[in-house]
């Protein structure tokens, strides 16, 4: 990442958090938030190359994204 | 040498051996004779052979084994021992010890079982000496009389005992009985005659010199004609046995239904087919964005986040761009400056974009909250970031980024459910880092050698590690940030395979 810019919209992260859970987010929560989800996207990434693999695709397509989803997803629920 | 070996080696060579021997010589006498007597020999001709008493004592040795080996009398004495102290044995002793005294008893019995003893003696004959046999016909009357009374005067009150078996047998054989059932109407006296056979069988053959052992083996022997004699004593327990037969029926048409449960069964197999159908749920979310942007939209998308978000992020984009993969460069240098590269699809999806992305921007939660997605540029150099170190090439479709945004929309929807959950359940309305701890630790991010510093200093830039170490003292984290190095250190190891 380039120096000088930040790897994340705090607010956005906070406005989402906010609208999904209704409840106030304290100061520096977002920051977890953003890192459970660097988080769960490596896993989803991960997952969705393997799957890729598996099918013979060079790339990441999005079918292997769309099937690993669920279980990813799942993975993640607290 | 063999024929005289036996005798010596037991009186010179082994007397002073074996105080088990001793033990073990009445057992000879009876049982183990033969293997005995071959034994000692060979371990004589040893003796001859052993000069230094080192092989003397070792051959000792060896014949202590081979007399625990083969001493097979003694473990059955032990055996007999041991069944005559069970009841039954106590209960002939004790008939012994009476048996000169109560010789009036043999009166009581009935004089059909002197016959009957003279036919059983042969089993008990095995154990006990010829001496008990004139005790015995004192003891089986007791034996025999209290299965000869039921069969004799409970002939109404048998049926319930009888229906406790047979009830417990169909149960248990409810799988034979449909076919059974097929020939219910033709053979049911048969087939009582077969239960009766079974489970009265022994006690026919022991108990029915009685009066009883006209009644019940006719039956048994399927004299059907003699069944129709008798029929005053049978009628109630045919009745009884047709009765539950009947119900037996059901449950055998019960069985045949559960033939076609064997066909659901290979439904179970459709049961993974089900599983896909989950998919295709996954898929219509995506649909559903789709249909709110093309395929082609997505390039645009990016553009257009790149637009929005990254004026507050202080112009991220060329940093990203850098990145970034040509694709992007182009579509955003295509929005930024509108450089003709465009195709007419890409205008039109521009056009498009320009509509829907309003309503893609901006979605409103289950309580009814306006949200922004997260910006489409930070998932996706994330992605390519995380693709690249999962060993793939690291582009990312626009395609694969659609998906990988509806992932992310739903990644933060579940988690704002949850870490309201904690909040509310802590009794907070503000979500704190407790809960967000919490909520890692549930997900197995973090455990006891992963800490959620390691994690953040492994995937954050150092001014977000900055902020999330500064405003929490917390004195559980000190602890935590000690193990941190090591913690770091083997997780990288770990993500690298």
């Amino acid at each position: 990442m380039a120096p000088g810019q930040k790897m994340y919209p705090r607010a956005t992260v906070k406005k989402i958090v906010k609208a999904h859970s209704k409840c106030n987010v304290s100061k520096n929560v977002d920051v977890m938030i953003f890192l459970d989800y660097v988080l769960f996207m490596q896993t989803l990434v991960k997952e969705a190359t393997i799957d890729s693999k598996q099918a013979g695709e060079r790339n990441i397509s999005a079918k292997s994204i769309r099937k690993v989803t669920p279980d990813t997803l799942a993975k993640f629920k607290g | 040498m063999a024929n005289n070996n036996p005798a010596s080696s037991r009186r010179g060579a082994l007397a002073p051996l074996s105080t088990p021997r001793v033990a073990i010589t009445p057992n000879r006498r009876g049982v183990s004779g033969e293997p005995a007597s071959g034994h000692p020999s060979a371990s004589a001709r040893r003796n001859n052979v052993a000069t230094t008493p080192h092989a003397r004592a070792a051959i000792r040795a060896m014949d202590q084994r081979r007399a625990a080996l083969f001493t097979p009398g003694r473990a059955r004495r032990r055996s007999l021992r041991e069944q005559r102290e069970t009841p039954r044995d106590l209960l002939r002793n004790l008939s012994r010890v009476l048996a000169p005294t109560s010789k009036i008893v043999s009166s009581s019995s009935s004089p059909d079982y002197s016959a009957r003893d003279n036919d059983s003696l042969p089993p008990f004959a095995e154990e006990g000496e010829g001496d008990d046999d004139d005790d015995f016909p004192i003891e089986r009357p007791r034996f025999s009389l209290p299965l000869g009374p039921e069969e004799d005067d409970d002939d109404d009150l048998k049926p319930p005992r009888l229906s406790g078996f047979e009830e417990d047998n169909y149960t248990m054989q409810s799988i034979e009985l449909p076919r059974r059932a097929v020939t219910d109407n033709l053979i049911r006296s048969s087939l009582g005659s077969i239960r009766y056979s079974d489970y009265m069988g022994p006690d026919i053959q022991s108990d029915d010199n009685g009066i009883d052992s006209g009644f019940f083996p006719p039956p048994a022997l399927d004299d059907t004609a003699e069944m129709m004699m008798e029929e005053p004593a049978m009628i109630e327990r045919l009745d009884a046995d047709e009765a539950r037969r009947q119900t037996i029926g059901g449950d055998s048409v019960f069985g045949a239904i559960e033939i076609p449960d064997v066909g659901n069964e290979s439904t179970f197999v459709m049961a993974p087919v089900q599983s896909p159908v989950r998919d295709p749920t996954a898929t219509e979310g995506f649909e559903g964005l789709g249909g709110d942007s093309g395929p082609f939209d997505d390039i645009d998308d990016d553009d257009d986040d790149d637009d929005d978000v990254n004026e507050p992020m202080e112009m991220p984009d060329f940093g990203m761009e850098d990145e970034a993969n040509d694709e992007t460069d182009d579509a955003a240098v295509n929005n930024i400056s509108t450089i003709e590269e465009t195709t007419l699809l890409r205008t039109a999806s521009l056009t498009r974009n320009r509509g829907t992305k309003r309503k893609k921007g901006k979605k409103i939660s289950r309580y009814g909250i306006e949200y922004p997605s997260l910006p489409a540029n930070v998932v996706k150099r994330l992605a390519t970031t995380f693709a690249k170190t999962a060993g793939s090439k690291g582009k990312i479709s626009p395609d694969t980024l659609d998906a990988i945004m509806q992932a992310t929309d739903w990644f933060f929807e579940q988690l704002g459910d949850d870490l309201s959950a904690y909040a509310k359940h802590a009794g907070r309305k503000t979500i704190d880092e407790s809960d967000m701890i919490t909520l890692m630790r549930r997900q197995r991010q973090t455990n006891a050698s992963t800490t959620p510093f390691a994690l953040a200093q492994r995937h954050l830039p150092r001014e977000l590690l900055q902020e999330l170490r500064m405003p929490v003292p917390v004195p559980s984290k000190p602890p935590r940030k000690k193990s941190r190095h090591a913690d770091a250190e083997g997780e990288e190891e770990e993500e690298v395979t």
